[in-house]
């Protein structure tokens, strides 16, 4: 009979598995955490083509974090060796789930029913958004028990859904919040880029490891996978880009930023990039920073809150604050 | 200002704030032929009030504007500009055009200010050209518009128990909301969950139910949707609510008790820290039976002095937890929201002048504001309400670096003191009986400084020096002295002195006893270097300003406080408040905007004294604010910066700290997160 176990964490699995696990966990988010309402007025001063592309863009989003919750992250987790890292990936499963929710959240509070009901339709019939998510989706699929080739190219998928293949679409509610619209939706989208990148380079670490256990000719066969696959994204990221953002001019910054995720992807999966470095819209490029930034408590929430880690006062901090008061007083 | 070849592009700031004005303000500004032009147009067509320019001849008016723009003043950054341009600008109504310069909005401030002394405009319009002082935000907004909002935005409300009282203070928040005010609310004398209702046990709901009510209410009143209003309230640490008013703001609490947009404050007494230091158990008290029986409030008391009495009191319903786990949850809380808010009532009525006259109980939505306040009785229809103090205050700012390059510390602050007392005696605010009748009886004002770190890292003194520490004592002891000054001579030249003067410390005298005790002057060869040229007041000057003050009274029953300093900060190119930068290279995010924004002077040279706040001693910051706060009546906006591998029992052990060194307030706690890259550089 088999004999079953139990995950057990007070023997890391690798080095950096629980310092994983309390990062993803400490940054755990809601979306009813944030008052997206305050976005109403800022909506109504959009023009028809901004909320057009903003409701197309969440749209993308929330399929690719469909994909990735129900199918990509479960997959994945159910084939990687070692229960701590299965328990990582099933977290970050369900943060999918949160973020493809949220992007819900925005919609109800602004737009109107028939507005959403006419953006999942878009999502069903748009060629490309459809076109990468097959792809991406085939990769999961084809998960073969004992055959790791199968495993790093899904990992390598992965990475790239989560680390490239969502950029163009973050890029318009950033660009927006960077000018003060739709700021409540934008802190939204800067959570959802805090929780992404954690996942990219996780994958991306996972993918490393299983790559050393390939044999020769399997990590020359990997390697130009990995080179055609993004390229035949990239080209298709590149038509993606020019269907939703040609209608209001930005298609030329989007690509740009599209090429620097790329070099990011790359860059997780322990690969050396392949664009030239391009200067990004810069702000953009902050939202992608993902340290605290200067927030107000008039205002938005900031993504620099998070779960706090308890300890309790012991009796030797008195004797150290009472002798700090003694020697504070320098005059 | 990404960095090229290994150097800041500084120049990339003044380039871009050059071609924010080419490109941008200078085509979008409406044109006028002359001054006499523009000021009728904008009179006629309801953006000016006719009244204030009626005061002044047209010749002097002018006179005023050629001098203003002889002073070629230009934004020294982009974000300066776009602050101005954006937020303080007056706009034709469809909010396309400009109206107004830099110049014009301190023209029409000044001659607001002067109210027909045109001597007295010439001169506000010299200190704020100059960016010696700043006036805080809805003063400088709506100086002088006919279409305007208050000019006073900080209020503070008591709430009786009882349902008259709830309802009258939510009124008072829509009202105050509506006008553009933040609004700071004492629950602590609200009944707390499952206490009596006539007598009939387990029927109060307690303070969360009023907390949403309150919440719900801001929001409502949002300034024709351009804000929401914002508000704060504070509770008693030992009101046998308290968890469940921490709770509110967990991450994952129930929807029902959340509380998204409201900031929560606790009023934090000495007891509790004393039974955290020995690690006792601590008695929650029921308010409505300490009413009962005391026929005081709970937070009417000093809780510190009547916490056995209570705790012995069989008739005073009460419960037991462990003081040290209350901390713990506090500084919890604050890792996951910022809030709340702490307040050390005992150190701020120790150090309250007045107070022999009232209680200090509860701060507002910055925590710089310090002042007495009187629960009002709001009876049925019919019967006459009995109407108490509330608290308002408007606030201003010094800027640190040209007081002290342009060397007229005295008549700065004298011009100050007089600005915010013309926006005192100017503001009636019927609407909220309880705070007009403060604002009359007490002139309450709030002169405080900004660009301290600025100043600092300007002459390469590092923030958490000895010298900052010995720049700090004098500047803040010369500010005090001649706010206190000027407070005397206002009292001296009108014979007015705010309400019950005769019972405070000042009048007796106690209140200067430190001064004449104490040498404040610079102990530092560096700091003496500084004030070189100035004149510092000595033991004998403050010994003859008491002699005047006792015989004279003073004006303000408050006259100072440290604010945040926002949006004015950006305005005057400032480092905020006394607070130490975050970031070299400030990336902010304020209601509506967003932008990039280099330190003031940051160049090569002095880059290492631009220090950013999270990699500073927290230790080190409260020694500093404990130095400035020894001579600021009110309290300071204090700010507590940590990175996110620090525990719960670090924080708390900075709150204890604070506490031991006579802070009054700490606002929030910003964290900021390791990014990605440096925590996985550690084990990869």
């Amino acid at each position: 009979m088999t004999k079953y176990e139990a995950v057990n964490w007070n023997s890391p699995e690798a080095d950096y598995t629980e310092m994983l696990w309390t990062q993803n966990t400490s940054q755990f988010w809601l979306d009813t955490e944030i008052p997206v309402s305050k976005d109403l007025k800022s909506w109504t001063e959009l023009s028809s083509g901004e909320k057009d592309t903003f409701m197309k863009v969440l749209g993308g989003l929330t399929l690719l974090d469909t994909e990735q919750g129900n199918v990509g992250m479960p997959l994945i987790a159910q084939h990687v060796e070692g229960k701590q890292k299965k328990a990582i990936l099933i977290f970050q499963a369900a943060m999918e789930e949160i973020h493809a929710k949220s992007y819900s959240t925005i919609f109800t509070t602004v737009a109107s029913s028939e507005l959403i009901g006419d953006t999942f339709g878009w999502v069903r019939s748009n060629k490309f958004l459809q076109y990468k998510t097959h792809r991406i989706d085939s990769y999961y699929r084809s998960i073969e028990q004992g055959n790791l080739l199968s495993l790093y190219q899904a990992m390598v998928a992965s990475v790239f859904l989560e680390s490239f293949l969502f950029y163009s679409g973050f890029f318009y509610p950033l660009y927006l919040a960077g000018q003060g619209k739709m700021v409540a939706s934008g802190e939204i989208i800067k959570l959802i880029i805090r929780d992404e990148s954690v996942h990219g380079v996780f994958v991306g670490l996972l993918a490393q490891e299983v790559f050393q256990q390939l044999s020769r000719e399997e990590q020359d066969f990997a390697e130009k996978f990995v080179n055609e696959l993004l390229m035949d994204l990239y080209k298709n990221e590149l038509e993606y880009t020019e269907e939703l953002y040609d209608p209001i001019g930005l298609t030329h910054e989007v690509k740009k930023y599209i090429r620097y995720n790329a070099n990011k992807a790359l860059m997780n999966l322990g690969i050396e990039p392949v664009f030239e470095e391009e200067e990004i819209n810069p702000v953009v490029l902050n939202g992608i920073r993902t340290e605290t930034s200067t927030h107000d408590f008039f205002s938005t929430k900031g993504k620099g809150y998070q779960k706090g880690t308890v300890e309790p006062l012991r009796e030797e901090d008195f004797s150290f604050l009472n002798e700090r008061v003694k020697q504070s007083s320098i005059w | 200002m990404v960095q090229k070849e290994g150097k800041f592009q500084f120049h990339k700031d003044l380039e871009a704030a050059r071609s924010y004005f080419v490109e941008y303000v200078n085509q979008n500004t409406v044109f006028f032929h002359d001054l006499k032009e523009k000021i009728d147009y904008l009179i006629e067509n309801d953006y000016y009030e006719a009244e204030l320019f009626a005061k002044y001849e047209f010749t002097d008016i002018k006179k005023l504007y050629e001098a203003l723009y002889a002073r070629k003043f230009r934004f020294p950054s982009f974000m300066s500009a776009f602050k101005f341009y954006n937020n303080y600008a007056m706009k034709t109504n469809d909010g396309l055009k400009f109206l107004e310069r830099y110049e014009d909005r301190i023209a029409v401030t000044a001659l607001f200010l002067g109210d027909g002394d045109i001597n007295k405009a010439n001169d506000y319009a010299d200190v704020l050209i100059s960016q010696e002082y700043q006036p805080a935000t809805p003063t400088f907004l709506n100086a002088g518009k006919k279409r305007r909002g208050e000019l006073v935005s900080c209020f503070l409300l008591e709430i009786d128990d009882s349902m008259n009282s709830i309802g009258f203070a939510i009124n008072s928040a829509l009202q105050l909301s509506k006008i553009g005010g933040g609004v700071s609310l004492n629950l602590s004398k609200i009944r707390a969950a499952s206490e009596q209702i006539k007598g009939l046990d387990g029927k109060a709901s307690g303070v969360l139910p009023v907390m949403k009510l309150f919440e719900d209410s801001f929001s409502y009143a949002n300034q024709l949707g351009q804000r929401d209003g914002s508000g704060v309230v504070y509770l008693n640490l030992f009101h046998a609510d308290i968890h469940e008013f921490l709770d509110t703001k967990k991450i994952n609490s129930d929807e029902k008790i959340r509380i998204k947009t409201l900031s929560l404050g606790v009023v934090a007494p000495n007891k509790f820290f004393e039974l955290v230091e020995q690690d006792k158990d601590m008695y929650l008290f029921y308010p409505h039976t300490v009413h009962q029986e005391y026929g005081v409030h709970l937070d009417d008391m000093d809780l510190t002095a009547m916490y056995d009495e209570l705790v012995n009191n069989p008739r005073v319903r009460k419960k037991k937890i462990v003081a040290r786990d209350l901390i713990i949850k506090i500084a919890q809380t604050q890792m996951e929201s910022g809030y709340p808010y702490i307040m050390y009532v005992d150190n701020t009525n120790e150090q309250h002048a007045l107070k022999n006259i009232g209680r200090v109980k509860f701060s507002n939505l910055c925590s710089e504001i310090a002042q007495l306040s009187e629960v009002s009785t709001i009876n049925d229809y019919g019967q006459e309400d009995v109407i108490n103090r509330d608290i308002s205050c408007n606030l201003g700012s010094l800027n640190i670096v040209n007081v002290m390059k342009n060397n007229r510390m005295r008549e700065t602050v004298h011009l100050a003191m007089d600005a915010l007392t013309e926006v005192s005696d100017r503001t009636e605010l019927e609407i909220v009986p309880s705070v007009a009748k403060a604002n009359r009886e007490l002139h309450s004002v709030g002169l405080g400084a900004m660009n301290l770190h600025g100043y600092l890292a300007l002459n390469h003194i590092s923030y958490e020096s000895k010298e900052a520490i010995d720049f700090a004592r004098t500047f803040f002891m010369m500010l005090n002295y001649y706010s206190l000054e000027r407070s005397m001579m206002i009292a001296r030249e009108r014979k007015v002195t705010f309400k019950d003067f005769e019972q405070s410390e000042y009048a007796n005298g106690a209140y200067f006893k430190r001064y004449e005790e104490n040498d404040y002057s610079p102990r530092t060869d560096k700091v003496k270097a500084l004030f070189a040229e100035f004149h510092i007041p000595t033991r004998e000057d403050w010994s003859r300003l008491k002699e005047e003050t006792m015989e004279h009274g003073l004006y303000h029953a408050y006259r100072l406080a440290i604010a945040p300093t926002g949006s004015i900060s950006y305005l005057q190119s400032s480092t905020a408040s006394i607070a130490p930068i975050t970031q070299r290279i400030e990336e902010r995010e304020y209601g509506d905007s967003k932008t990039i924004y280099p330190m003031p002077f940051l160049n090569e040279n002095n880059f290492f004294f631009y220090k950013e706040a999270y990699d500073m001693d927290m230790y080190n910051l409260i020694d500093l604010v404990a130095e400035v706060q020894v001579h600021i009546d009110q309290a300071i906006s204090t700010i507590l910066y940590v990175k996110d591998n620090l525990t719960t029992r670090d924080l708390a052990k900075y709150y204890i700290y604070a506490q031991k060194k006579g802070l009054k307030t700490l606002y929030y706690t910003r964290t900021r997160k390791r990014t990605i890259e440096e925590c996985i550089s550690c084990v990869v």
